[in-house]
């Protein structure tokens, strides 16, 4: 109950304070003002897809930003001496500490809350006034590719494993290596392997592939639909930007049904097929054959190369949930991020006096934020055979990556859990991803936080500043 | 067993390398029984707040022993008994006048209809009932002061330390403070003043002690303290020139001395202005501050409630307390050198025997309330001549 009179104190200081106002009209510009002003690729699915995605994004941060700026409470407790009545009460520090985050947690919430309710609602609105391009197709695939929740399976690449073995040996017998400095057969047999991919994964002219999904978990009725997404990044000339090829879904050794789909597609775009779900097989396996023919009579063809790079992906996916669950988890996701960086914040208030604080709050932030692009700039600022002591530049570089990795049993890595990317591409939020955010970032990171922010809050004399 | 017991506390304060910077407290014994009114006195930076601090776990001790009801001042269950009122109201701006005493209510574990009906009441005590929905923030500095003392009272507290509680009120609030401090002691609280304002101290304590520079100078009943033990006074009656003039003879022939002043008495401007208020108050004129507070709330106003388990304490106590003083009570004697003012004080309250008429109504210094033969200590009265004297203070911060 003390707990929850600081924490209640802290959301009526929190709402009251004029920092907050400022932050809360400005996620109010972005969210209501967005669907005003943005056009995305003029689709419709475009608009509200650029709409999700920055108004998630820019709401994101600014939170974050807010965290930071609300934590100040606890330094301006210290400053203007509150505090002094506060810990008179019998009050237990670590409730005073645990108070005040959850303070900032709740007020997050319903502020994240609000935001997401703003965004569903908004959603609607640019449905109903955006001008429509081809009505009918734009909110079908406003419906079945953003509006959903969606499972996405990667196909089964063949095993070449064999394929490069042999050809190894080969190598081997005729001598090709025994040039090689410092020749690793690990390497090698891996080289030939990525070579093998790379082969299969282009399609030449008249050529086909088979493309083989697992764990096609769906309702395997007529009426529902699988989708397949590929980008048609073709090579070659094709100078009215039209990639046409056939698609062929089902497995007749299996006794599903056989569905041709021809497809006419812009190259260098993603392009999702919709493809009844009977096609998929009773062991939750689907086959899909890509030709790579023009079947359309009478148009002109041209000997074009489809390439499927491994960056780029085919999948399968289909419908798990609902839009409104999957936005729910994305939040609960943007939730679990704002929660450590509360429990941080408040730890560096307890340390440091504000603007300290809150430059050392903002630096975990951005640390949590860019982990993988930091950690692959030191990377790269390091030569490879280069050991700490070879240079001053070396000594430097991996003296910061040696902290930066120290750091990281701290700080988490926050594109880890952005669930943004997934939600605007209707993609399914799981709730297994959910939970490890939960876990990794709340229960575990938050937890540890707050616990060093307690101990050092219960070593501390609170009225020594006032000296 | 005493709500206070500290034994050579000491507290340094230290810089950022933690080298010891000022030494605010030094070897301080001090013991505050209960139902004692207890004034801390002694200039700016004296350690007077720094020792209250201590009291209330928000500073630690360099050194020495510090215990509240017997336990470490740091001890939640001991916090939820003391009630405080700092040197400075420091409320949460954002905050009305109702939320913040709630706020303080629920920190501790009182029940909602309690926290409401106490509210209510103790707003009303501080005559700011009908500004109860205002923001802290708008108050003025004497309003903020009586919330202040309205949240040190929310709990009940058997023990009420006061930094400096008469500090930028108007008379009507200081006299307010006071009557709360008088009937409070009258109900058995135990209450810490600590205070520079000399008065206040004077009106409400039964027990005094003086600091200077960190440390103990005096310590004692305030009745002793303060008595002239040489000078009577006799209040009567407007008399006429005439009466006056037989009663200087008569004094001269009985007593070989001549009367000193006689004059007519003023009354205090406090008192003055207090009825000018109370007028205007009458006449309904309106005002956006501070009203008339009310009376003593009903749940401060019964007694302190004495368990069996303090009464065993007390016995075991009377048993086994030594008749002579602490060593912390010794008088101390300063070490300044005599001014003249100071020495003419001195003069006038050497003990000299006076002899009066025992039939002649006589009035004398009020005596303490308290149980003053078993709390009366032999005081040092050198750092009151210095006070009067217009010295102390050493020009260090307040701690």
């Amino acid at each position: 109950m003390k707990t929850w009179a600081v924490a209640r104190q802290m959301i009526a200081e929190g709402i009251r304070m004029k920092i907050a106002l400022v932050f809360i009209f400005l996620i109010g510009m972005v969210v209501l003002g967005l669907p005003f002003s943005i056009s995305g690729d003029s689709s419709l699915t475009g608009a509200v897809q650029s709409f999700m995605s920055y108004g998630l994004t820019t709401a994101g941060f600014l939170l974050g930003m807010l965290t930071i700026f609300l934590s100040r409470s606890v330094s301006d407790e210290m400053v203007h001496r509150q505090i002094f009545l506060v810990m008179t009460k019998p009050l237990p520090r670590w409730q005073y500490v645990v108070g005040k985050w959850l303070g900032i947690t709740l007020l997050n919430a319903a502020f994240l809350a609000s935001v997401g309710l703003t965004i569903y609602a908004m959603i609607f609105y640019i449905r109903y006034t955006h001008p429509p391009a081809d009505d009918r197709f734009d909110e079908a695939e406003l419906k079945n590719e953003v509006l959903v929740a969606r499972h996405a399976l990667p196909f089964k690449l063949p095993d070449f494993s064999q394929s490069a073995e042999q050809e190894f040996q080969r190598n081997i017998e005729e001598g090709v290596y025994q040039d090689v400095p410092n020749f690793d057969p690990a390497k090698e047999k891996d080289r030939l392997m990525q070579k093998y991919n790379a082969r299969w994964r282009v399609v030449g002219p008249g050529d086909f592939r088979i493309f083989e999904f697992e764990n096609v978990l769906c309702n395997r009725s007529k009426d529902n639909t699988v989708q397949l997404r590929y980008k048609a990044q073709v090579s070659g000339y094709a100078p009215d930007e039209i990639f046409r090829a056939l698609w062929r879904f089902g497995d007749p050794y299996k006794g599903t049904p056989v569905y041709e789909i021809p497809v006419r597609h812009m190259v260098d775009r993603f392009h999702t097929i919709r493809v009844p779900a009977d096609a998929a097989a009773e062991d939750n396996t689907l086959m899909a054959y890509f030709y790579n023919i023009n079947p359309y009579p009478g148009e002109p063809q041209y000997l074009n190369v489809q390439e499927f790079r491994a960056s780029d992906g085919v999948e399968v996916l289909f419908v798990v949930g609902t839009f409104e669950w999957n936005l729910f988890r994305t939040l609960v996701l943007m939730m679990c991020k704002l929660m450590f960086l509360a429990a941080v914040s408040v730890l560096m208030v307890i340390v440091f006096s504000f603007p300290v604080a809150c430059l050392c709050s903002f630096t975990v932030y951005v640390l949590a934020g860019a982990r993988q692009f930091l950690a692959e700039a030191l990377d790269m600022s390091s030569d490879d055979f280069a050991t700490m002591f070879s240079s001053v530049k070396e000594f430097f570089v991996q003296s910061l990556i040696h902290i930066y990795d120290m750091l990281h049993w701290v700080i988490p890595d926050f594109a880890r859990f952005d669930p943004v990317e997934s939600f605007v591409s209707g993609r399914n939020v799981g709730l297994v991803w959910v939970l490890q955010a939960v876990s990794e970032l709340v229960l575990i990171k938050a937890v540890i936080v707050l616990g060093i922010a307690i101990l050092l809050f219960h070593r501390r004399e609170v009225a020594e500043l006032s000296f | 067993m005493p709500v206070v017991q500290t034994a050579g506390l000491c507290k340094v304060f230290r810089d950022f390398w933690r080298r010891p910077r000022v030494e605010a407290v030094k070897d301080l014994n001090l013991e505050i029984q209960p139902g004692e009114v207890f004034g801390l006195l002694g200039p700016n930076g004296s350690g007077k707040t720094t020792t209250i601090k201590m009291l209330l776990g928000l500073l630690y001790p360099t050194k020495g022993r510090i215990s509240v009801f017997g336990k470490p001042p740091t001890d939640v269950a001991v916090k939820g008994r003391i009630g405080f009122l700092p040197e400075d109201s420091y409320l949460y701006r954002f905050l009305v006048a109702h939320e913040t005493l709630d706020y303080y209510g629920r920190l501790f574990r009182l029940p909602s209809r309690i926290r409401h009906e106490r509210a209510d009441r103790l707003l009303d005590m501080v005559g700011l009932r009908h500004e109860a929905k205002r923001r802290i923030g708008e108050y003025s500095k004497g309003m903020a002061r009586r919330i202040g003392l309205a949240q040190a009272l929310i709990n009940d507290p058997e023990f009420l330390i006061l930094d400096e509680p008469t500090a930028g009120l108007d008379p009507i609030g200081a006299r307010q403070i006071k009557d709360v401090i008088r009937e409070l002691g009258r109900k058995g609280k135990t209450i810490l003043l600590s205070s520079h304002v000399l008065a206040d101290v004077e009106d409400v304590c039964d027990r005094v002690t003086i600091l200077y520079g960190g440390q103990q100078r005096a310590a004692g009943d305030i009745g002793d303290l303060l008595c002239q033990h040489d000078v009577t006074q006799i209040t009567a009656p407007r008399l006429s020139p005439k009466t006056v003039e037989e009663l200087r003879a008569t004094i001269q022939r009985l007593e070989q001395r001549d009367i000193l002043t006689v004059s007519n008495p003023r009354v205090k401007l406090e008192d003055f202005f207090l009825k000018i208020v109370e007028e205007a108050q009458a006449a309904n004129i309106r005002t956006y501050g501070a009203r008339k507070g009310g009376e003593l709330p009903e749940f401060l106003q019964k007694p302190a409630e004495t368990t069996a388990k303090d009464v065993v304490d007390s016995l075991v106590e009377a048993s086994t307390r030594r008749v002579e003083p602490l060593p912390t009570r010794e008088p101390v004697p300063m070490h300044a050198p005599a001014t003249p003012a100071s020495s003419v004080i001195e003069e006038l309250i050497q003990p000299q025997p006076v002899k009066i008429a025992a039939e002649e109504p006589i009035s004398q210094p009020p005596t303490p309330s308290l149980d003053s033969q078993r709390l009366r200590k032999k005081a040092d009265l050198s750092v009151i001549d210095e006070l009067l004297a217009g010295r102390g203070g050493d020009g260090k911060p307040e701690a």
